[in-house]
Parts: C-alpha cells; sequence; structure tokens
C-alpha cells in the first residue's frame, strides 16, 4: 500500500551541551504512508522534527531524501526539496495577515522592474492564499485578517492548509489537532488521509493516542532519545501503545523493520 | 472535504471591520491629535499659525523623522537602537572633518561653491551611518548581544569619538543655507532639505508596507522562529535593518549639519529618545510585529508641534517633556485597548 522509500534518517544524533536529546534515532518514511512519532515529553520528538524540517543540524548520522544523501543548512533548503513542517504552536507570525503567512518565504511578486525590488502582488497572495486553502478542504475568515484574529482552531488550520498546500513529497505535523475541538481534529484527520492518497509522506507527532491509532500506517515511538519501537500500526492497541511510550512494556524484541 | 472548519466571511463583517478599523486606527488618531494641537495653538498665540512656525516645525521634524523611520523598522523588527543619536552626531562630524581637512573647504565656501562639498559629506555622513548599523548588526547576530545593550555600546563609542575626532568643539566648512530655508517664506514652509527627507521617507514607506523587505521586518517581530522556519534568512535581514536605521541616521546627521553649518559632536545627543517616543506614539509596539510608518512620521511631527507651540503661547519649554510623557502613555494605553478588543 506504500510507496517508495522517500526520506530517511540513519543514526542521527543531536546534543544541547551536555542534555543528549537524540541519540543514534533511525526513521524510514515512504510515499503515501502516514508514520506517526510518539514519546513522553522531552523524549526527543521535536529535536527530530527540527533535523527533519532542516531548522537544526544533527550532530552524528544520515538524512537521505529519495536515497541521496542531503546536508539541510537552514530550513529553507528543506522546503526547497519539497519537505513542509508545521511547528507546534509557533508556526505563524500572529501580526502577518492569513495570505502573508501562507506565502511567507515564497511571496508571489508584482510583475516587471517593482517585483524584482521586493514589491509584492498582495492581492494574488489574497486570492491564491484563500483557493490553497478551500483546496485543502479548510475554510477560514477573509485572507485579509490577521492571525492575532483567529481563535487557536482557526490559527491551527491556516498552519496545516499552509503546510499541506505547499508541500511535495513530506509533510511534518507536529501536533497538529492540539487546540482543537473533536469535529475539528476530525478535519483534520481527514487532511492528513487526503495527503497521503496524494502520495505525500506524512509524520504525525501526536499525544492523542486514538488519532495516532486512527490515522497511521506505522508508529514509530522514542523514549530518551532512542527509537524503541517501530512497528506497523495493526500491531498496536492502546494499551500497548501507551505502555511503549511509558516504558511500563519493554519492547526489546520488537524493535527493528 | 468542504466541511468548513470556521465560519465563512461575510461582506457585512468585513465592511464593518474595516470601518471599526478605520475609526480606531492610530493614523486616524493622531491626525485628530494634530488637528486639536494645532487648532489650541493658534487660539492662544495667533502667530503660531503661519508659514515660518511651520518652516522652523519641519527642519525640526526633519533630522528626527529621518532616524525615527529608521527605527521603526529596527522597533517592528522586534529590535531597538539606542545609536541613532551619536549616529548624527559621528556622521556630522566626520563629514565636516572631511569637508575642512580633506577638501579643504573653510566656512567661507557658500551658496552654490558648496555644493561638490555638500555631496561629498552626505555621502561620507551615510558612509559612517552603515558602518556603525553594520557594526550593529554584528554585535546583534554575531556575539548574541541583545540589541538594547548593543546600541547603548555602539552610542557611548560613537559619542566617545565624535568628541575624540573634533576636539570637543563644532567644525565649521562649507555650507548652503538656502537649502534649509523656507522656499518661499510667505507661502511655502517646505525647504529643499525637507523636501529631500520626505521623498526618502516615501520611498522607505513603500517598501516597508509593499515589499518583501517590510514583510520579512514584520514576520521577524511578529514570530522570528516562523519567519526561519518559513525560510527568511533572519540574520541577514536583521543586517539591513540596523544598516538602514545606521545611514539614515548618517544622512539625519548631514541634515543637521546643513542646519548648523557645522559638524558637532553634541547635535544628535537624545534624538535616539525623540525618535523612539516617535515611533511609539505613532503606534508601534516595541514588542515587534506592530507600526506604521505613517504613524512615526505623525508621531514626530506632533512632538514637534508641541515644542514650538508651547514656546510660542510662553509656556516653559520643560513642559514639553511633561506632554510628551502623556502623549506617549496615551498611545500605549490605546495600544493596549486595541488589542483587548480586537482579541475578543
Amino acid at each position: 500500500m506504500s510507496g517508495e522509500l522517500i526520506y530517511e534518517v540513519e543514526n542521527v544524533s543531536k546534543n544541547y551541551g551536555s542534555v543528549v536529546a537524540l541519540d543514534g534515532a533511525s526513521l524510514k518514511l515512504h510515499a503515501g504512508e502516514v508514520v506517526g512519532l510518539v514519546g513522553d515529553n522531552g523524549a526527543g520528538k521535536s529535536t527530530l522534527v527540527k533535523v527533519l524540517s532542516g531548522a537544526h543540524q544533527p550532530d552524528a548520522g544520515r538524512i537521505l531524501l529519495d536515497g541521496k544523501e542531503r546536508h539541510w543548512g537552514s530550513p529553507r533548503e528543506a522546503l526547497d526539496a519539497g519537505i513542509e513542517t508545521l511547528y507546534q504552536d509557533s508556526g505563524l507570525a500572529p501580526h502577518l495577515t492569513v495570505s502573508e503567512n501562507v506565502f511567507l518565504g515564497r511571496e508571489l511578486v508584482a510583475p516587471g522592474l517593482l517585483g524584482k525590488l521586493g514589491f509584492l502582488a498582495k492581492k494574488n497572495m489574497a486570492r491564491e492564499a484563500h483557493e490553497d486553502l478551500e483546496r485543502v478542504g479548510i475554510a477560514v475568515p477573509a485572507s485579509s485578517r490577521s492571525i492575532s484574529q483567529l481563535s487557536g482552531g482557526q490559527r491551527q488550520a491556516v498552519a496545516i492548509g499552509r503546510a499541506v498546500s505547499w508541500a511535495r513529497k513530506v509533510i511534518i505535523l507536529d501536533e497538529p489537532t492540539n487546540h482543537l475541538g473533536a469535529r475539528q481534529a476530525g478535519e483534520v484527520l481527514e487532511v492528513i488521509k487526503a495527503a497521503k492518497a496524494k502520495g505525500l509522506g506524512v509524520i504525525f507527532i501526536s499525544h492523542t493516542l486514538p488519532h495516532v491509532l486512527e490515522v497511521t500506517d506505522r508508529i514509530v515511538v522514542l523514549r530518551l532519545g532512542r527509537i524503541v519501537m517501530d512497528a506497523p500500526t495493526s500491531e498496536f492497541n492502546s494499551d500497548r501503545l501507551l505502555g511503549t511510550i511509558t516504558g511500563s512494556i519493554s519492547a526489546a524484541g520488537a524493535e527493528g523493520e | 472535504m468542504t466541511g468548513s472548519v470556521k465560519v465563512a466571511p461575510t461582506a457585512r463583517n468585513d465592511r464593518r471591520d474595516h470601518l471599526v478599523g478605520v475609526a480606531t486606527n492610530q493614523v486616524t488618531i493622531l491626525i485628530g491629535v494634530m488637528v486639536i494641537l494645532v487648532g489650541i495653538f493658534s487660539l492662544l498665540e495667533p502667530k503660531f499659525f503661519s508659514v515660518p512656525t511651520a518652516n522652523n516645525i519641519l527642519t525640526d521634524w526633519g533630522s528626527v523623522a529621518l532616524i525615527a523611520v529608521g527605527q521603526t523598522f529596527v522597533i517592528i523588527s522586534g529590535g531597538i537602537d539606542l545609536s541613532v543619536g551619536a549616529i548624527v552626531g559621528l556622521s556630522g562630524v566626520v563629514a565636516a572633518w572631511t569637508m575642512a581637512n580633506g577638501l579643504g573647504l573653510d566656512q567661507t565656501v557658500k551658496g552654490a561653491d558648496a555644493a561638490p562639498g555638500l555631496v561629498v559629506g552626505a555621502l561620507v555622513a551615510v558612509g559612517v551611518g552603515l558602518g556603525v548599523g553594520l557594526v550593529n548588526a554584528f554585535l546583534i547576530n554575531v556575539l548574541k548581544i541583545v540589541p538594547f545593550i548593543a546600541t547603548l555600546a555602539t552610542m557611548g563609542a560613537c559619542l566617545g569619538f565624535s568628541v575624540i575626532i573634533s576636539s570637543g568643539a563644532p567644525i565649521g566648512s562649507a555650507n548652503d543655507f538656502s537649502l534649509i530655508s523656507a522656499m518661499d517664506p510667505k507661502a511655502n514652509p517646505f525647504s529643499w532639505t525637507v523636501l529631500g527627507v520626505i521623498i526618502v521617507i516615501a520611498i522607505a514607506g513603500l517598501f516597508l508596507h509593499k515589499s518583501r523587505f517590510g514583510l520579512y521586518t514584520y514576520a521577524i517581530g511578529s514570530n522570528s522562529f516562523a519567519a526561519s522556519a518559513a525560510g527568511i534568512n533572519v540574520k541577514r535581514h536583521l543586517t539591513m535593518v540596523y544598516a538602514l536605521s545606521g545611514a539614515l541616521a548618517g544622512l539625519a546627521g548631514m541634515f543637521v549639519y546643513i542646519r548648523l553649518g557645522a559638524g558637532s559632536p553634541s547635535s544628535g545627543t537624545g534624538r535616539e529618545l525623540d525618535a523612539i517616543a516617535a515611533v511609539v506614539i505613532g503606534g508601534a509596539s516595541l514588542m515587534g510585529g506592530i507600526g506604521r510608518i505613517w504613524g512615526t512620521i505623525l508621531g514626530a511631527l506632533i512632538l514637534f508641534t508641541v515644542q514650538s507651540g508651547l514656546i510660542m503661547i510662553g509656556v516653559a519649554p520643560d513642559w514639553k517633556k511633561v506632554v510628551v510623557a502623556v502623549l506617549i502613555a496615551a498611545a500605549v494605553s490605546a495600544q493596549v485597548l486595541q488589542n483587548r478588543n480586537g482579541r475578543k
């Protein structure tokens, strides 16, 4: 059911001073696959997300996209390679409008000389942002509203819409169902399924285990910077998943491919 | 998949939001304050409403408006630049020193003959400001010093250098005072230098509100992590912002030089605070992400209208500081109220 291997990290480690955030973690992601990344607070999920998105450089280990080794010097390089990331709570600029956020870093410029000077085509961006978000299945108030005027759920909708509409290969969603009510969270899960159907590889990070069990094909459990479990979602139920996360169930023997 | 996450927009809501936005808009309020001030001063002292007074106010406004516009970019980006007042002094002194010692022009060179010297002086002044701005950016980006401390340090260094270079006394050189006087003392209060300032500000305003450069300035001040995650090179952008602020302060230094006919080490002292006051009265937030060029321009204009007006109606000039303090407090509390309403 999953396609080719598209994105892979091998044995990545990352220390912050004397704190070991990631200790030889490996992860494989295929086209059209949703991988759930779970773990307790401090397990290294956010660090792994930052390594995958180019925000941080690992101290050791390899990153491969389509089988080729890559070194992300900045988020820009990962974005340009088709990898989109939704960061938990901090991915939007609250004072900018919806459309400015959707296009941030990829603005449309006016034609001709004005465009060369960096003058923006604001109306085109507003229209296209609206269309992009609707195509993803997310309706938000007017593109000209600033993010600070939106509710938490609306902000999250914009952030997800932006990531999904720009992603070409991989989409990394860090706690996308935070701040959302049950119905809205359900819609986010639909958006994830649609992204998978389009052939994108999705990495889904969440503390809400029923969501993880519902939408993922495979679950990777992180504990203390190490991957303690990597198995098809069908092998888990919520008790087993919770036990693996907290360490009350030994993962020995289940580790590996 | 069209099950909408949120309420769909309606035209009526948008129009109402727009009207409420205009009514509570900082610029609308500032224009109102400006009209009231001019009205009160004109009633108390009819001579206030005159071309010479307007020329005086605009001349005071010009140099501070330049550095306040630079400061607007810096404050929107979430930083602050305390060095701009000292840059005004240093760039004026270095420009004057270059014109006097490098070009051999003394104060007897006047009128049109002074033009080549003034052009060189202006380039030198902008260059000095740009250089200090780059030093600020280095301290902030590379040495990771917070902007307040980094620019406090360069402020001290600039003040020191300007006294050392000038031996503490103004350096006189070539000048053309017609550049600073009203074009027509009866009908037109604008001078060539003020007109120049307006053109520079108009260009800066277009870049702030219409271009990618401005958008990135807002984005970084609003959420620097989000900006960097969206692929913006935050350090490079901040370098340009501080360089711009320094260069505009250098240009302001030349403005002050033309006004005095000399480069004086103390000519910019305290101007950074006037500039910050103008930006804050204009509605910018020191937390970053908020601010308009029109707000800053009007904020600076209000400052000098108050100053001139109080002097003309015979109030001790020290009251200016009290009035400015009230304006700053009013501007900031208006902002707090707006935020509270905006959040619903």
